[in-house]
């Protein structure tokens, strides 16, 4: 009973796709599913399968083609749109390109749900925006114009809009696509906290598999025909993940969930020593197209325990030396004979 | 972090002080050019006489030169710079296109067209010179319908059409498109109802009666008052309608005000006024540089009196005060609204697609 009042969203057998006249194209099987109270949830799946048309519908921006959505218990259609924005906001990897927009102003609009007919912001909006500015860190920022942002930034300001509008369920569709990597990692730690101290739901999709296996509680991985959902350690588990890829092209690590390139070809090589070092020895050997033997082969790598900063090829009665890991791999690939 | 909020709150509110002090400056000119307006003319009259004809009553010639030619024509000149101007900032807005106003995009045409369909289609009786009472309405009713019309068209093509400089091109291909049906209705047409059209064409602030007077009054009244009701839609559509409907927009909803809203304004000045050009589109940008915002509770009044003050001066002008000579209205607006329009086009790498 416990997780039946955690439990804000909740979908019954939604069909969702477009409608264009009278035919409807339904993108997925019913989707029956639910998101709690502070749930990180990633939405994972190929281009094109239905990510961001799930989203739109959950943000009531697109109709559903049948079944339900509940929000708190409650119908979808029964809610006005403000009422709606009260409770679900949404961004996505569309620009505001707007001049003479000031952060602040951005930030603002945000509370286009609670205010009057001409948009009044009063005292009670004004701290609201405040404190949503502050979880951003973009205080500094609130009377800068948007267009001068970067991509990052300009993000975090979206972000601080959607808290402004006092949403509790945030729905963000590849919020840190086509931003550096820094900006990126700074926008996944926001969304991390806003679930976990800030008691936000997030619904997110992403290309990033790594990132939502690492961060999130829960992951919709959508399929050519179904939906999985479960933690990302439950999918793994299950293997999941496997159909997303084409598995002769890439190999998917379910230890680690890491990828890698299906191209040992090269043969297989020996490596004798242990530690970080060997860890990422074992990653350029095998990048370079080399399968890590179990057995001792001719030629095989020794890595020299303490600090030095070596390799060594043992090849039959002699020993190369190498001193980095690039070096290594030339030496490999030099050797004439296939090993 | 004190001291940031506290710098903050002193720029808002010096912000907020500037805020003020522009509108007192453009209110002030407001009422400096309609006085000018008023005062200059291609009659030479002395101030003191002007002002004898207002409160005295007296000198019956000028008398009737003051109160029924330049004041009629002086307030007929601020209702167009009004509507004009504020029909630009909502469509600006709507359309998300910086080059967006209803002379470029063709919506002067459509209500060139409406007029066109009343006085060549039904009778020369109806034309703005002779008509009175309902006929005003007719006519200016023609003209929301021509103008509404283009602007759908533009709605659905720029609702396709991203690129704010094919919407703008197709917008002329448009209003060329409806010259030519405009002109196939000339060919065909009597001399007389030809005639009154031509006449109609040419544009002028001075022509009306009162009692179109009154209809342009109540019906660009009635856009203001639905335009100030739009202001916080139009900041919600500033971030695209998808945002939009997600703060709770109903997209829809506001789009038909909007669409109404610019019909109305755009359409009552060309029925009685004919097409007169770019003030539009160059108002709203020169409010956009005097305020730098894009909050329209402070853009609309702002048009509405900058918007005010350009036709003033544009009608100041077009009298060439001093000399006999009076230069059609259109010419004047159209030399101080394209070298604004230039300028935004050469700007546009900075303003790559936003406005």
């Amino acid at each position: 009973m416990m997780e039946n009042i955690k439990e804000i969203l909740n979908l019954d057998s939604l069909k969702i796709g477009y409608q264009s006249g009278k035919s409807k194209k339904v993108l997925l099987p019913p989707i029956t599913s639910s998101a709690g109270r502070g749930e990180l949830i990633a939405v994972i799946g190929r281009n094109g399968v239905g990510k961001s048309t799930l989203l739109r519908t959950l943000t009531g921006l697109q109709l559903p083609l049948g079944g339900n959505i509940f929000y708190y218990g409650k119908k979808i259609s029964g809610y006005s749109k403000m009422e709606l924005a009260q409770k679900v906001g949404f961004i996505s990897t569309e620009v505001v390109k707007v001049s003479n927009m000031k952060v602040y102003d951005l930030v603002a609009l945000g509370r286009f749900p609670h205010t009057n007919w001409i948009g009044k912001i009063e005292s009670d909006d004004r701290s609201k925006i405040n404190d949503a500015l502050a979880k951003t860190s973009m205080q500094t920022f609130s009377m800068k114009f948007v267009s001068r942002l970067s991509d990052g930034e300009r993000q975090k300001v979206m972000i601080a809009r959607l808290l402004a509008q006092d949403a509790s369920i945030m729905i963000m569709d590849e919020p840190t696509a086509f931003i550096d990597i820094t900006g990126k990692y700074e926008i996944l730690q926001l969304m991390h906290t806003l679930t976990h101290t800030s008691d936000k739901t997030i619904i997110f999709s992403t290309h990033d598999l790594q990132m939502a296996i690492n961060q999130s509680d829960k992951v919709w991985l959508i399929l050519e025909n179904e939906l999985i959902e479960g933690a990302p350690e439950d999918l793994m588990i299950a293997g999941a993940f496997d159909h997303l890829f084409d598995s002769s092209v890439v190999d998917f690590n379910s230890e680690d969930g890491t990828f890698s390139f299906r191209n040992n070809t090269k043969g297989s090589i020996y490596i004798e020593g242990k530690g970080h070092k060997r860890h990422w020895t074992e990653k350029a050997i095998s990048r370079a197209g080399f399968h890590v033997s179990k057995e001792k082969t001719n030629p095989y790598i020794i890595i020299p325990s303490g600090n030095n900063n070596f390799w060594k090829l043992s090849v039959g009665s002699y020993t190369y030396e190498c001193t980095s890991l690039y070096e290594l791999i030339k030496c490999l690939d030099r050797m004439p004979q296939s090993i | 972090m004190k001291k940031i909020i506290q710098n903050e709150l002193t720029e808002e509110i010096k912000s907020g002080r500037n805020v003020r002090l522009i509108f007192f400056g453009l209110a002030l000119m407001v009422v400096l050019f309609l006085i000018l307006d008023i005062f200059l003319g291609s009659v030479n009259i002395r101030p003191t006489d002007v002002l004898r004809a207002v409160f005295n009553h007296s000198n019956s010639n000028l008398e009737t030169i003051i109160i029924k030619f330049r004041f009629p024509k002086a307030i007929t000149a601020l209702t167009v710079g009004v509507a004009l101007s504020l029909s630009g900032l909502q469509m600006q807005t709507v359309f998300r296109n910086p080059m967006a106003g209803p002379y470029v995009l063709g919506i002067s045409s459509g209500a060139s067209l409406g007029v066109a369909f009343v006085i060549m289609g039904f009778s020369a009786n109806i034309s703005p010179d002779n008509i009175s009472g309902l006929g005003n309405w007719i006519l200016v009713a023609a003209s929301w319908v021509g103008a509404g019309a283009v602007m759908l068209l533009i709605m659905i093509i720029s609702s396709r059409v991203k690129d704010v400089i094919t919407v703008l091109i197709l917008g002329i291909m448009l209003s060329s498109g409806i010259s030519a049906i405009v002109m196939i209705m000339q060919y065909f047409s009597s001399e007389s109802m030809l005639k009154s059209y031509i006449l109609w064409t040419m544009g002028s602030l001075g022509n009306l009666t009162s009692g179109q007077l009154n209809v342009l009054l109540i019906s660009v009244a009635t856009g203001v008052i639905l335009s100030l009701f739009s202001s916080k839609m139009l900041n919600a559509l500033l971030l695209g309608e998808n945002y939009a409907g997600s703060i709770g927009l109903n997209v829809k909803f506001a789009r038909t005000i909007i669409f109404v809203c610019t019909s109305i304004l755009a359409g009552s000045v060309t029925a009685f006024c004919g097409p007169i050009g770019f003030i539009g589109i160059a108002v709203p940008h020169i409010v956009r540089i005097l305020f730098r915002t894009s909050d329209h509770r402070i853009l609309i009044p702002g048009t509405i009196l900058t918007g005010g003050a350009v036709m003033l001066i544009s009608d100041i002008i077009s009298q060439l005060p001093g000399s006999k000579s009076v230069l059609p209205v259109n010419a004047v607006t159209s030399l101080i609204g394209i070298p604004v329009v230039i300028w935004i086009i050469l700007g546009n790498r900075k303003y790559s697609g936003t406005f």
